[in-house]
């Protein structure tokens, strides 16, 4: 069973993760098509105006007006950081790349070791506050049910037995078991499951066109 | 399941249309399902959510998957009480105004308005007549 987790299931987890991955890439294709209207007719697109730092620093604060910053400036700023410190994070952590280099010959560059341990702390203060919410608020618990905790509790689970790993509190071996379960765990539920809007954030706000979409969006429903 | 409610009991639920109708757009619908964070981030930019104090069914999240959430998960499997329940949610609790916003990118008001197809194949919809005790039109 150990050797299980920490060998071949490792490759397994990669290999349902990436596959996952392209089917949902696939299928998203497949379900929609390209726009019509990629781009306006010529004749209708503004003029670009010059533009000054300080008119682009004006309508960048002016846009922030109209989005979440606004409403919840605290949830902006948690959500953000954790989203981003949960793929930057173990990316390169030391000991991810040590093993890496060991079994591919390669690796990425690391930070320092406090460094990662402090923005492991970072996500894991962000789970918190997403929990605490989760339970608070009531706009957010009417809508939660016991999936919801699961799926948190896998997202934030690598996170907090790696902290665990590194300081070696309780028994070191059960809590690298542990943290390499979930890690895997993770990889082969983010396909099929809500997390997978790592993925569909992407192909929803950039590839889809409408009124929300970052970009013009190339494609439609 | 085919059951029948007093003033309906002429007509039964037509569940082979429903399981129809909901497969025709499963793959796109069943995606905005999964993918919803549930994290409430919607809520606000429902005007109804603001006008009615805060209220969570309101909430374009709460709307979706009590209407066409359920109807997925019940596979169609439904009947006139549970039409009856959403015809609230469809109609009467979002004026597809498209104003909700998701940061996943989820269309709400598509999803909404696919369950008022879904329901109005049913004939449940608001009636205009004033005698009816659907007193919001």
């Amino acid at each position: 069973m150990v050797d299980f987790v920490q060998g071949p299931l490792i490759t397994i987890a990669f290999i349902i993760f990436i596959l996952g991955i392209l089917f949902q890439l696939i299928q998203f294709f497949r379900l929609t098509r390209k726009k019509e209207w990629g781009r306006l007719p010529i004749a209708y697109e503004m003029k670009p105006e010059k533009k000054t730092p300080e008119k682009i620093l004006a309508s960048c604060l002016a846009s922030l007006n109209g989005t979440l910053w606004k409403t919840d400036p605290v949830l902006t700023v948690a959500t953000s950081v954790f989203h981003v410190l949960l793929i930057l994070t173990p990316l390169f952590l030391l000991g991810h790349n040590i093993l890496l280099d060991q079994s591919c010959g390669w690796s990425l560059f690391s930070f320092p070791e406090p460094l990662s341990d402090g923005l492991t702390l970072i996500v894991l203060l962000c789970g918190v506050y997403f929990l605490g919410r989760r339970i608070l608020l009531a706009k957010v618990r009417a809508i939660t049910t016991i999936y919801d905790y699961v799926v948190w509790l896998i997202a934030v689970a690598p996170f907090l037995t790696g902290f665990f790993a590194y300081h070696q509190w309780f028994h070191y071996e059960t809590v690298m078991l542990v943290h390499i379960l979930s890690g895997e765990i993770m990889l082969i539920t983010i396909p099929f499951t809500k997390l997978g809007h790592m993925l569909f954030f992407f192909l929803y706000r950039f590839f889809i066109g409408g009124e929300y979409s970052f970009l013009r969006g190339s494609r439609t429903w | 399941m085919n059951q029948t409610i007093p003033n309906q009991e002429t007509k039964k639920v037509d569940t082979k249309k429903i399981k129809s109708l909901l497969n025709r757009r499963k793959g796109k619908m069943k995606r905005f399902l999964s993918y919803c964070a549930h994290c409430s981030l919607c809520a606000e930019s429902c005007f109804l959510y603001m006008k009615y104090k805060k209220d969570p069914k309101y909430m374009p999240s709460y709307k979706v998957i009590n209407s066409l959430g359920k109807l997925y998960k019940k596979r169609g499997n439904v009947d006139w009480k549970f039409l009856n329940e959403i015809k609230g949610i469809v109609w009467k609790n979002c004026v597809l105004c498209g104003r909700c916003y998701c940061p996943i990118g989820i269309h709400v008001p598509s999803m909404i308005a696919f369950a008022r197809t879904i329901v109005r194949s049913q004939e449940v919809y608001p009636q205009l007549d004033e005698a009816s005790p659907e007193s919001w039109l």
